[in-house]
């Protein structure tokens, strides 16, 4: 038959007519009519024509819809599976994790850290990235407990897929966290939290190589005021002290390291009282009666932020300031916003009678570099308050990354760290330099007294009385302290 | 022994505080039968309305603080006739659901209105200044902590002892159901009871604004220890809310002049002795 003899792609539905014409109304019509799609296909050359041929008009239709927007499909979602071009970094985002306090009277040291760490990735990215790849950041609450931040840290690299962590404001929390970055294998740098004994044992000592610090350890609150306290020509009498101290590692480390110093260089000095307060202490009253007992010359405080301000005006209720025996009372983290907002009515009436002595790890009306003076502009005009140290601290960190990574060119671990080690920068707080021993960065902070400068609105630091790092700062090999409770 | 008289001074001043949140806890546990959770929340909100009336708006600290008692009594009343009236009837487990949502519930609207960041009014003028007590400098301010609080306990007793009012909410804490067949209008009568819980706790975080900071989150620090309050004294009790926090603030005090070390768990310690000895709280029946 012709029709064997010709390849046909499409098969040809054969007329019914050569077979025979079934009658209007017949059964004959009713049965042609059910085999007529099938005997038109007869002639189709394999089992995949015939079903085509067999298909009605509507089913061939919406195939053929079908297709089309099955088509459509692939061109408009090409660009998602396009190759980018490739980053150096092998990355579209560096992902950084960061953590600290944000609630409780604590809150503002957790959002100035957010605060840094964003104000510098806005830059940052603004600018093109790093090596192409722009930068996000999560920031998370530790609510100040170690168990937290293990879990945050966790939850931030195995899921999120952070590549470096920074932040912490609770020392304990740091320590913890410290121990599990060899496990993650990622870089934590620590803008807060000032435990030495972060970076003297578990870098110096342990070789966890993956911690850093940009600011100052607890050489500030302990060594330092030693260093100013121990001249006895400024401060004559000033021999017996107390201590109204944090009930956890950064109270304990701050006033060990505070007694430890004093006592080799002013030896008849004597420490007659010793009161601890947990987080979240409301009333200081029976901890500064039970240190005032005692009739100390000195009072050395730790607790930071709102319970700062809290210790304070009921210190100043309490007549602590107008009592003639008192000559100084040491806050080492004075210079947190809420703490200098808070005394600025109290600073103008000269109610701590210049015994007020305060000190940070970043001043911002200290250094009048333009490093400095742009930052604080740029800081006040995106987040409507002064910056302290856990927030530039935050800031520097992120240009510590980004002068790392343009160095090595890659987001390994072990890479990263070489850079860093070693690392010098010009920054807001001043010439910062990444000790290679126990990754600590080495630059001075002064201390000094609260008072009102028309300038800004708020109480700042003044009566600047600077020792330069190198002076109070312990370095390698460290002996160890005994951390007296 | 002059340091120890002065140190008890100063757990007074801290037991009234304490006084003062832990009489609206006991108040609204023994008449509704509601474990609050959200009470520190309340104090804490009192805390920031006061701040707000004195510290921003620079009204007079005590409309203030008369100011800030009325707000809270507000939310206190949305709170018990919109929610916790549909609940009297269930298991202790929905209550506690309930008024523990209602603590994160007050959190984040503190965060989000007034900004997180822990503040601080500044010290109303006629508080400064020290009386000599013992040899010693006492705050004018601890001294009105300590007559508020025996003032707002005499009031406290004047009302449930001796006028009509507080007749009725005795009865209707010894048995509702005959209370409500006399005639009682029990849910009236609750409201009021928690309005008044409510203003207690209050009261409690206003007069604490000159010298402490108001923060999201104060009530639940305080909340603990209100808690441990009650239970010493014996749920339900006024008179043992007011010894238990008389106890619980001077001890707190001579523990951390004396016991430095052990002054965190102290409270504890002194709870589970009252719980091995007497149960139901050393007032409570």
């Amino acid at each position: 038959m012709e029709r064997l003899k010709t390849k046909r792609y499409w098969p040809q539905p054969i007329s019914p007519e050569p077979y025979f014409t079934p009658l209007k109304g017949s059964i004959g019509e009713e049965l042609c009519g059910r085999n007529l799609q099938a005997r038109f296909c007869e002639g189709a050359l394999n089992n995949q024509e015939r079903r085509l041929c067999e298909m009605s008009t509507r089913q061939k239709l919406v195939g053929f819809f079908c297709l089309i927007f099955f088509f459509l499909t692939i061109i408009v979602s090409a660009p998602a599976f396009a190759q980018p071009a490739a980053k150096p970094l092998g990355v579209e985002v560096i992902k950084i994790g960061g953590m600290g306090i944000m609630s409780g009277p604590f809150l503002i040291c957790g959002r100035v850290i957010m605060q840094g760490a964003q104000l510098a990735i806005e830059e940052i990215n603004a600018a093109g990235g790093i090596l192409g790849s722009k930068l996000e950041l999560k920031f998370m609450d530790d609510e100040l407990k170690p168990a937290v931040g293990v879990k945050n840290t966790r939850y931030l690299v195995t899921d999120w897929g952070a590549h470096f962590i920074i932040g912490v404001d609770s020392s304990g929390v740091a320590m913890a966290i410290g121990e599990i970055m060899p496990e993650l294998d990622r870089i934590y740098i620590s803008t807060h939290a000032s435990t030495h004994r972060l970076t003297e044992e578990l870098v110096y000592e342990k070789g966890i190589k993956h911690i850093f610090r940009t600011t100052t350890p607890t050489y500030q609150e302990g060594i330092l005021p030693a260093i100013i306290f121990s001249d006895r020509t400024k401060f004559p009498g000033l021999t017996r002290w107390a201590g109204i101290n944090c009930d956890y590692e950064y109270g304990y480390v701050s006033w060990s390291l505070f007694q430890h110093t004093l006592k080799k260089l002013r030896p008849e000095v004597e420490f007659v009282a010793s009161t601890y307060a947990p987080f979240w202490t409301m009333d200081f009253t029976p901890h500064i009666s039970a240190v005032m007992a005692k009739k100390p010359d000195g009072i050395f405080t730790t607790p930071w932020a709102g319970e700062g301000v809290q210790l304070a005006r009921q210190a100043l209720i309490m007549g602590v300031f107008d009592d003639p025996t008192l000559k100084v009372y040491w806050h080492p983290t004075g210079v947190t916003t809420d703490f200098l907002e808070a005394v600025t009515t109290e600073v103008k009436a000269d109610k701590f009678k210049g015994k007020l002595w305060i000190s940070g790890r970043y001043v911002h009306n200290w250094l009048d570099i333009p490093e400095n003076k742009s930052f604080v502009k740029r800081f006040v005009e995106r987040w409507g308050l002064y910056p302290f140290h856990p927030g530039q601290g935050a800031y520097d960190a992120i240009y510590f990354i980004k002068a790392a990574l343009e160095k090595t060119r890659s987001l390994e671990t072990a890479k990263v760290i070489k850079a860093l080690e070693g690392m010098e920068m010009m920054t807001p707080g001043g010439l910062k330099y990444i000790r290679p021993e126990d990754h600590q960065a080495v630059y001075t902070a002064p201390a000094g007294r609260p008072v009102i400068d028309p300038a800004y609105p708020i109480a700042v630091m003044g009566h600047f009385h600077v020792i330069p790092a190198k002076d109070y700062f312990r370095h390698p090999p460290f002996e160890p302290i005994k951390i007296i409770k | 022994m002059e340091t120890l008289a002065f140190q008890g001074l100063v757990g007074l001043s801290l037991a009234m505080y304490l006084w003062l949140l832990a009489a609206g806890l006991t108040i609204v546990f023994g008449v509704l039968g509601i474990l609050n959770f959200a009470h520190g929340s309340l104090f804490m909100l009192g805390a920031y309305f006061a701040f707000t009336f004195y510290g921003l708006w620079g009204i007079n600290f005590w409309l203030a603080i008369l100011l800030s008692l009325l707000t809270v009594g507000i939310v206190g009343y949305l709170m018990e006739r919109l929610f916790l009236r549909h609940i009297y009837h269930l298991d202790h487990a929905f209550q506690l659901l309930l008024t523990f949502s209602f603590i994160l519930i007050f959190d984040d609207v503190a965060k989000m209105v007034w900004g997180g960041v822990a503040k601080i009014p500044a010290m109303p003028s006629f508080f400064e200044g020290t009386f000599s007590v013992f040899g010693r400098l006492f705050p004018i301010y601890n001294i009105f902590i300590i007559g508020s609080g025996l003032l707002v306990a005499l009031v406290l007793w004047l009302l449930f002892e001796k006028t009509w009012w507080g007749k009725i909410v005795r009865a209707s804490a010894s048995d509702r159901e005959m209370a409500s067949a006399i005639g009682v209008n029990i849910p009236t009568l609750f409201t009021g009871v928690f309005v008044l819980g409510a203003m207690l706790a209050a009261l409690g975080g206003a007069l604490g604004t000159p010298v402490r900071v108001v923060a999201p989150g104060i009530g639940a620090a305080m909340i603990i220890q209100a808690f441990i309050i009650t239970v010493i004294g014996g749920l339900g009790n006024l008179k043992g809310a007011f010894v238990g926090a008389v106890i619980v603030g001077v001890l707190s005090a001579y523990g951390i002049l004396l016991f430095p070390v052990f002054e965190l768990f102290l409270i504890f310690v002194i709870m589970a002795i009252v719980l091995m000895v007497k149960p139901q709280g050393l007032f409570g029946g």
